[in-house]
């Protein structure tokens, strides 16, 4: 374990040049706590996350100005001094322009209808029947979270899967498949290294590569997998069909669903088909392409998503304004909030509190990072927390092989199973429950997810330690 | 929470209604005149020569279904007539309009006896042009090798499907025929025109499009189901905006229909479903089958 003070220093390398006062450090500390608190309140506040995250990003900027904690002047890029606003290097492009690029790609593709087709082949593979409808849209749900992102793999699966119980007369089943489905986002996010946010910034950070994040997590998805949806076929009561005849019905019900309903021309549809695999090799592959390696991923995503947008090439500002502006302008100002925190000494400050962890030794430490990780993602956005405490890791100089990184990248992941506003994508999911007129109150969201989020927290714990560390 | 309800659409949209090949089973037919025991006669003969073909064509159908004939001086009062169907239980009734009335001359009504009969009685009326009137279509009574399922709600009606098919002999042509209400959509249009958040040009086309799509994907869906049990029928999609009666009156003309078929049953109303009864009133130079 190395010592504290070491520690406390790697933590705020930019802000060696001075020391900053402990009551400055505090103010800043209840400044972040309380951007926590507004995020973890959005929807009461009525306020969007840019919006909250940009009010702070402005006060923080102030403050740290007003109390000299900021360190202006020219910034150097390519052996160049250039003035640039101080708020600007503070943001991580390469994290916007992934989140950017591939959120215009997935959203030019669907337009292909590549994704509803896959949804509705899986659902006639299912012939109606719950079970195994259950276990296809839990796996369906899992791969769209890896290769798109967890809330549009929850708004495609949600929506179909109100669709089709409806058509099979099963509505009393759609809180358990949404609810599982929910629950499987956050599983499917941990696949590989762009399926989520916490997952590009910690990956980024500690300099994973997708290969070796794919093939770290996805024994881990695979078991959690199995074992969320078993536990959501014997909790939730699914029953099998009763006879032949109901079989047959059945079958006969999703059989009407037409696959290419949503496909407007084939040729964009193979066209998108090609484009996504091809998508997912070069990401893939990004780290040992020549000429790409050094672009690096934001880029491969940017590319993709200008190649998809040719075939509306004169309508594409209709993706634009489709984009999520808000969780880019959320990045953005939170990239600017943690920079000032760390100049403010907040982060050398949480560092001690995650030293005092890590220095419970290995196995307790790792797996006590993974369980606070889960637990203040429950209750807030993941994203500030893997960013702060990636900066945090970099900064302690921890190594691209250490288990705590994948302890927070599990535990950033899992504790948005712990409640309805852990996560985005449970979000959604609680959403569509209410569309459909179902009760659910946040307490009864964590009574009924809370046996499946302890299992799949358990089950990380015991896959870093073991299999990890 | 527009994208959710974009994925919705689609899938919605992707969910095709299905139809069942029903087909009813015609085996007990009563015709009701107000004429003559010879007239009568003469009457329920130019039936069964009309349906001939089509019952002999229908699976599950007797080939030679029972007939009975009630003539005018067997009942004076509606209900006399009313228990009379009652009490044999037909498939098939078939009469005429203004039965025991000199309105026949007139075109303003079917008659008391026809409007209670159409609805009172869960049974299928076939109302063939009236007897004594001259203008009857060259082709009417001869055969079913032109038969129209009309309505404005085709997605789903099974039943008029069902019977249309059945009604129509062998290689005969059946018409699937969807009017949209050319109105109701301009009057829908013309409200959207007035919201601001709503882009009406795009809403024009698109709602056009999808109320005239449905339709046709279910008369598809009916052609991969009647052909197999119906080989060499001829089941051809019709599906238009129009006001209502003008263009069911020409699409008629046009296609030389030999019987038009009509859902006239309606849960919330006990007058004729929509535009059934104009309908009725309306076209009598040919037979019509009032469900």
């Amino acid at each position: 374990m190395p010592p504290l003070s070491l520690l406390l220093a790697s933590t705020a390398p930019t802000s060696e040049a001075h020391e900053v006062p402990m009551s400055i450090t505090l103010v800043f500390t209840a400044l972040l706590l309380g951007m926590i608190l507004c995020l973890a309140f959005e929807e009461k506040i009525h306020a969007k996350k840019s919006l909250i995250a940009g009010v702070f990003a402005v006060v923080c900027l102030l403050v740290g100005t007003a109390v000299h904690i900021l360190p202006f002047g020219p910034v150097i890029v390519g052996g160049h001094e250039i003035d640039m606003p101080i708020y600007i290097p503070a943001i991580d492009w390469g994290v916007i322009a992934i989140i950017l690029g591939s959120s215009l790609f997935i959203d030019v593709t669907s337009k292909s209808g590549l994704f509803t087709w896959i949804a509705i082949k899986l659902t006639k593979a299912s012939k109606g029947e719950p079970r195994r409808l259950l276990w296809l849209y839990g796996l369906m749900t899992v791969v769209f979270s890896a290769v798109l992102n967890n809330v549009t793999a929850m708004l495609i699966v949600g929506s179909l899967t109100g669709v089709s119980l409806k058509k099979l007369g099963r509505e009393q089943y759609l809180l358990g498949f949404l609810l599982v489905e929910g629950l499987l986002t956050n599983i499917g996010g941990l696949l590989t290294l762009i399926s989520s946010v916490p997952n590009i910034i910690v990956g980024t950070a500690a300099g994973i590569s997708f290969v070796e994040f794919f093939y770290k997590a996805s024994p881990y998805v695979i078991v959690a997998t199995i074992v969320t949806i078993a536990m959501g076929v014997r909790l939730f009561k699914i029953e099998a069909l009763p006879d032949d005849a109901a079989r047959e019905q059945a079958a006969a019900q999703v059989q009407s669903f037409d696959e290419n309903d949503g496909i407007e021309s084939q040729g964009f549809f193979w066209f998108g088909t090609g484009m996504t695999v091809l998508f997912v090799l070069v990401i893939a592959t990004t780290s040992v392409l020549p000429w790409v390696s050094d672009l690096g991923m934001g880029f491969v995503a940017l590319g993709f998503a200008v190649i998809m947008l040719l075939r509306y090439k004169s309508s594409v500002d209709q993706f634009y304004k489709g984009l999520d502006w808000d969780l880019l302008g959320f990045f953005a100002a939170l990239f600017v909030v943690i920079n000032v925190m760390e100049h403010a000494q907040v982060l050398a400050l949480i560092g001690t509190g995650l030293a005092w962890m890590i220095g419970l030794g290995e196995t307790a430490g790792t797996a006590l990072v993974l369980v606070s990780a889960s637990a203040f993602s429950s209750v807030t956005d993941n994203i500030p927390l893997a960013a702060m405490l990636s900066k945090i890791l970099g900064n302690m100089g921890t190594p691209s092989t250490d288990p705590k990184w994948w302890s927070v990248v599990f535990g950033a992941n899992l504790g948005g199973n712990l409640t309805p506003i852990g996560s985005a994508s449970t979000l959604v999911a609680v959403t569509i429950i209410h569309r459909y007129k179902l009760e659910l109150s946040f307490a009864g969201f964590v009574v009924k997810a809370l046996p499946y989020a302890l299992i799949q927290i358990a089950l990380a714990v015991g896959y870093v330690l073991l299999v990890l560390a | 929470m527009s994208t959710l309800d974009h994925f919705e659409s689609a899938f919605r949209s992707a969910s095709k209604d299905t139809f069942t090949w029903a087909p009813p089973h015609i085996r007990k037919i009563l015709v009701i005149t107000d004429l003559d025991a010879e007239a009568s006669a003469q009457f329920q003969a130019s039936l069964e020569q009309f349906l001939a073909s089509a019952l002999a064509s229908v699976p599950g159908g007797a080939a030679t279904p029972q007939w009975r004939l009630v003539k005018g001086d067997d009942y004076a009062l509606i209900s006399e007539l009313h228990r009379l169907v009652e009490d044999w239980a037909p498939d098939l009734v078939c009469t005429y309009r203004n039965l025991h009335s000199s309105a026949w001359a007139l075109e303003f009504s079917l008659g008391e006896f026809v409007d209670v009969l159409t609805q009172a009685t869960p049974v299928p009326i076939l109302i063939a042009p009236h007897p004594k009137r001259a203008d009857a279509a060259p082709h009417a009574l001869r055969d079913t090798d032109v038969v129209m399922a009309m309505t404005d709600h085709l997605t789903g009606s099974q039943r008029l499907i069902n019977f249309a098919a059945a009604m129509t002999q062998a290689k005969g042509k059946l018409w699937l025929t969807h009017v949209e209400d050319e109105l109701a959509y301009a009057r829908i249009m013309q409200t959207i025109s007035k919201i601001p958040q709503i882009e009406t040009d795009l809403a024009r086309k698109l709602i056009r499009e999808k109320l005239l799509q449905q339709p046709t994907d279910y008369v598809e869906a009916c052609r991969a189901v009647i052909i197999p049990q119906r080989p060499g029928l001829d089941v051809r999609p019709l599906i238009v905006m129009g006001h209502h009666l003008s263009t069911y009156r020409q699409l008629v003309r046009d296609h030389r229909v030999d019987l038009l078929v009509m859902d006239t049953k309606d849960e919330d109303q006990l007058a004729m479903h929509g535009m059934a009864y104009p309908i009725a009133v309306e076209i009598r130079d040919i037979p019509l089958l009032l469900l």
